[in-house]
């Protein structure tokens, strides 16, 4: 089918989360708030959910006492956006997000396949739109993962803004996240 | 960048029924399920909605009280489809509410300016599928009256359907609705 030439209608977050609230969406239902549209998710094959637990373990490595590691988790993004990236790094503990999602981690990272162009497209730009500082993909296409720094303005992108710095980091590779930079985390680790 | 990345959520009729019931909308909204995706109607100018009122006087004239002539009412098109048409004129009486939302429309008519591709291609596309037999487009752009009929399938349109038979009748000329074959409409009558 071609693209729906006429204005699609938006969500807000406050309306997303009503919806999940009355019961809406079914269990298995995987949807995530990107910009105002509920978008679907791709289900995950075994390389994906195997570097998830990749990534959980040398994050949990780097990002001692103090941090939390959430898999797939909602992220209050902005008003319009309630993503579900496959990581995210964020200050405290569970209890410190009881009420809320939290709104501002300090590196989010998706692990992509099939879905390397959203990610790096669609995902890149409106996560940069928030001014999230760090942004990586573990891209399992190319054996590499992307990071992405430094969120600017950028008429091109999808959302008004993208990353500025993008660096490709190989297996034999390391980086150490801008939140703690005293600690390398080897590309190696990542990569299934 | 091309939207393609993304594969929105798409909604069932029964879904977005159950969406209206729980009042998830706002009461200003005007909204159109159209093959699973909610779309925003545009807001109406006056010679739109003069020309809703002229036709909603012929039809009543030429269909009689046997027929419902109902102005942007929903219609129970098809299992992911609930638009709101200009007209639409669906057989029985009000009052028998065996049928509040209508399935088998006998005639469809939209008013176009501004929307006028969006009628065409997409939404004939959409009313091709359902099989709805006569389908007009009050064309307030050229002034004319455009009249689909025998849909049938086409794998190009955006529905995978469209109309075989398409007829322009400019201010003068008349025309016979398939479903009131003793009736015929002056097409000076319709235009504003």
């Amino acid at each position: 089918m071609s693209e729906m030439p006429a204005k699609l209608r938006r969500w807000s977050r406050v309306e997303y989360d009503q919806l999940i609230d009355i019961g809406i969406f079914l269990p298995g239902d995987k949807v995530e708030l990107l910009g105002g549209q509920l978008c679907v998710s791709e289900p995950q094959n075994s390389p994906h959910a195997a570097a998830i637990c990749l990534a959980e373990e040398a994050l949990r490595q780097a990002f001692a006492g103090g941090w939390s590691i959430r898999v797939q988790l909602p992220i209050a993004l902005d008003q319009e956006s309630e993503p579900e990236p496959d990581l995210t790094v964020v200050s405290g503990g569970p209890r410190d997000y009881l009420a809320d999602h939290p709104t501002r981690p300090v590196l989010v990272v998706e692990v992509a396949d099939s879905s390397l162009a959203l990610d790096r497209e669609h995902k890149g730009s409106l996560y940069a739109r928030a001014r999230l500082r760090e942004y990586w993909i573990v891209n399992l296409v190319e054996r590499v993962v992307e990071v992405y720094r430094e969120p600017g303005p950028d008429a091109t992108a999808f959302f008004g803004w993208a990353y500025r710095s993008i660096e490709r980091l190989h297996a034999e590779q390391s980086v150490a996240p801008l939140a703690a930079p005293t600690t390398r985390v080897a590309v190696a680790d990542l990569l299934p | 960048m091309s939207e393609s990345v993304v594969r929105t959520r798409r909604w069932s009729r029964v879904e977005y029924d159950d969406l209206i019931e729980k009042h998830v909308f706002r009461s200003d909204e005007r909204l159109e399920l159209l093959g699973g995706e909610l779309v925003v109607r545009e807001p109406h100018g006056d010679p739109h909605t003069l020309a809703v009122e002229l036709v909603n006087e012929a039809l009543g004239a030429a269909f009689g009280p046997e027929w419902r002539i109902r102005v942007q009412l929903p219609v129970a098109l098809d299992e992911e489809s609930e638009p709101e048409p200009d007209l639409s004129v669906a057989p029985g009486r009000a009052r028998d509410r065996r049928e509040p939302k209508p399935s088998r429309l006998a005639l469809v008519v939209e008013i176009a300016d501004s929307s006028l591709a969006f009628d065409r291609a997409h939404k004939g596309s959409l009313y091709a599928r359902a099989r709805v037999a006569d389908y007009w487009i009050v064309n307030l752009v050229d002034r004319v009256l455009e009249v689909y009929r025998d849909p049938g399938p086409d794998a190009a349109a955006p529905f995978g359907c469209a109309y075989r038979v398409v007829r322009r009748l400019s201010a003068e000329e008349s025309i016979v609705p398939l479903a009131a074959p003793t009736a015929r409409i002056a097409v000076a009558d319709l235009l504003p």
